[in-house]
């Protein structure tokens, strides 16, 4: 018999970013510090005339999975969704799973605005000749279905929205589902934001986004935990994480043995301190470890002024300041609806290799001080990482991996 | 435009919708359904005819034709109507 509560293991990944496809792609990126900041140049992305350009990061094409009839009529960002779950599924075996025992879960919503925004703009004048996919594919449930129709998916799929924690509160439901005893395996995947310009705009309006300071120089622009940071900088990524049950796969990249979401109150951007540390102090509990156990800190740490204080404090306060912290979003940028999944497959990568990568522009760290991981990629074997992930709307996340033995 | 010109957009817009078809002969007697096009694609492709000859009419009076000929004759009616 399985047991009741299995342990639930990362058993493979699959990543894209600016930084390539592929899980290579990204460790030796992440470890070299490699700058891929520019100006967005997506379609339906631009800034409009007479406005600062957006700053950022896009990745290339995607490698061309589908056939050809299919593939048409997939946007940019469920067709990135496949390349990494084709990733992931490989690695994971599953394959050699019952499809009615794997399910999904999606992180993420609104995920098509650029997309959308192109077809207001090309059917404005011939609206009844829109393609007729248009009435199904502008809703976020196109990636589960086009991902199950791709993969042999048929325990369930599900959509997650939780801002940018949404990767992370997808990777926590899908260790739940496994739990549950509701499938054996499950893939959280942190989708791709394909943001528009309006959803730039309102960001920049709302003082959440980068640049200004460092419009001439784009690879400068994203410097979480330093003190000339002044917000975040989109960067287009995707990631998927196949979970199962440790019984049934084996160590994997090792285990999710805490995870806590808690509402804080807060409606809009506001970070909130309190609930941090509270879903921090639930995830240690839940796996029965200390704050002085943690060895390393993957940070949310989006560089923004406010976001960064509030998360440094935090980590601080709830005695993290041994261990050794680092800021994923310095590489790779934003994602926003991916990064909670592709900084868990950061971690996991990570540990895996054994040394932690630099956090890029940090030449002077903000207090309270903590245990930055500076300059150049820093040899160092993570046994017990923890992951923080906030969402706009008050959604604080925090998890707790502890390497494979 | 004559009805075998249709008929020829007809066919061009089924290879652009399945590519997979692009070498395979496609007769007039044949439909849509016979050539493995799903419903999405069907409503795509006359859709899509619809622009390129220059007629916007609702889809409620697409339905009918059994075939392509059959489909080809009423979209040149309607043109000239």
């Amino acid at each position: 018999m399985p047991s009741a509560t299995p342990d639930i293991v990362f058993a493979g990944l699959g990543a894209a970013s600016g930084l390539g496809y592929g899980k290579a792609s990204l460790i030796d990126g992440l470890l070299a510090g490699r700058d891929v900041f520019g100006t967005l140049q997506r379609p339906g992305r631009q800034a409009p005339e007479g406005v600062a350009p957006f700053l950022g990061i896009e990745m290339a094409e995607p490698p061309s999975l589908l056939t050809a009839r299919v593939e048409r009529t997939v946007g940019f960002g469920a067709r990135v969704a496949v390349a990494v779950v084709d990733e992931a599924w490989r690695e994971a075996g599953l394959d050699t799973v019952a499809p009615e025992r794997i399910g999904l879960v999606v992180g993420g919503s609104n995920l098509f605005s650029r997309e959308q925004a192109l077809l207001a703009r090309d059917y404005a004048a011939r609206p009844n000749f829109l393609p007729p996919r248009a009435g199904h594919a502008y809703l976020d449930s196109e990636i589960g279905g086009l991902l199950a129709n791709t993969f042999a998916i048929r325990g369930f799929t599900l959509g997650v929205g939780a801002a940018s924690a949404s990767g992370a509160v997808a990777v926590m439901q899908a260790a739940d589902a496994i739990r549950s005893g509701r499938v054996d395996a499950c893939i959280a995947l942190g989708a791709l934001q394909d943001v528009s310009a309006m959803d730039l705009l309102g960001m920049r309006a709302l003082g959440a986004l980068g640049a200004p300071r460092f419009a001439d120089c784009p690879g400068q622009a994203c410097r979480p935990f330093d003190r000339d940071h002044d917000g975040f900088v989109f960067g287009e990524s995707c990631a998927a994480l196949v979970l199962r049950r440790a019984d049934q796969a084996g160590p994997g990249y090792g285990s999710l043995v805490g995870a806590a979401q808690v509402a804080d109150g807060q409606r809009g951007p506001e970070p909130d301190g309190a609930g941090q540390r509270r879903a921090i102090a639930q995830a240690l509990v839940q796996a029965g470890l200390r704050p002085g156990d943690v060895d390393y800190v993957n940070a949310h740490a989006t560089s923004t002024p406010k976001g960064d204080d509030v998360e440094a404090e935090t980590l601080a306060a709830s005695g993290l300041g041994h261990a050794w912290v680092n800021a994923t979003k310095s590489v790779i940028g934003h994602g926003l609806a991916a990064a909670g999944a592709i900084e868990v497959a950061a971690v996991l990568l990570q540990m895996r290799a054994g040394r932690l990568h630099p956090t890029r522009n940090l030449d002077h760290p903000i207090a309270p001080p903590l245990r930055h991981v500076i300059g150049a990629a820093q040899p160092h074997q993570a046994r017990v990482a923890l992951k923080t992930s906030f969402g706009f709307g008050g959604i604080d996340t925090a998890m707790v991996i502890r390497g494979a033995p | 435009m004559d009805r075998d010109t249709i008929l020829a957009v007809i066919v061009g817009q089924i290879r652009e919708v399945v590519p997979e078809l692009a070498d395979r002969p496609i007769t007039e007697s044949e439909s849509m359904a016979e050539l493995g096009l799903d419903s999405i694609e069907r409503s795509e492709i006359i859709m899509n005819t619809l622009e390129a000859i220059g007629l916007d009419l609702p889809m409620v009076q697409m339905h009918g034709p059994k075939n392509l000929g059959e489909l080809a004759d009423l979209l040149h009616a309607k043109r000239h109507a």
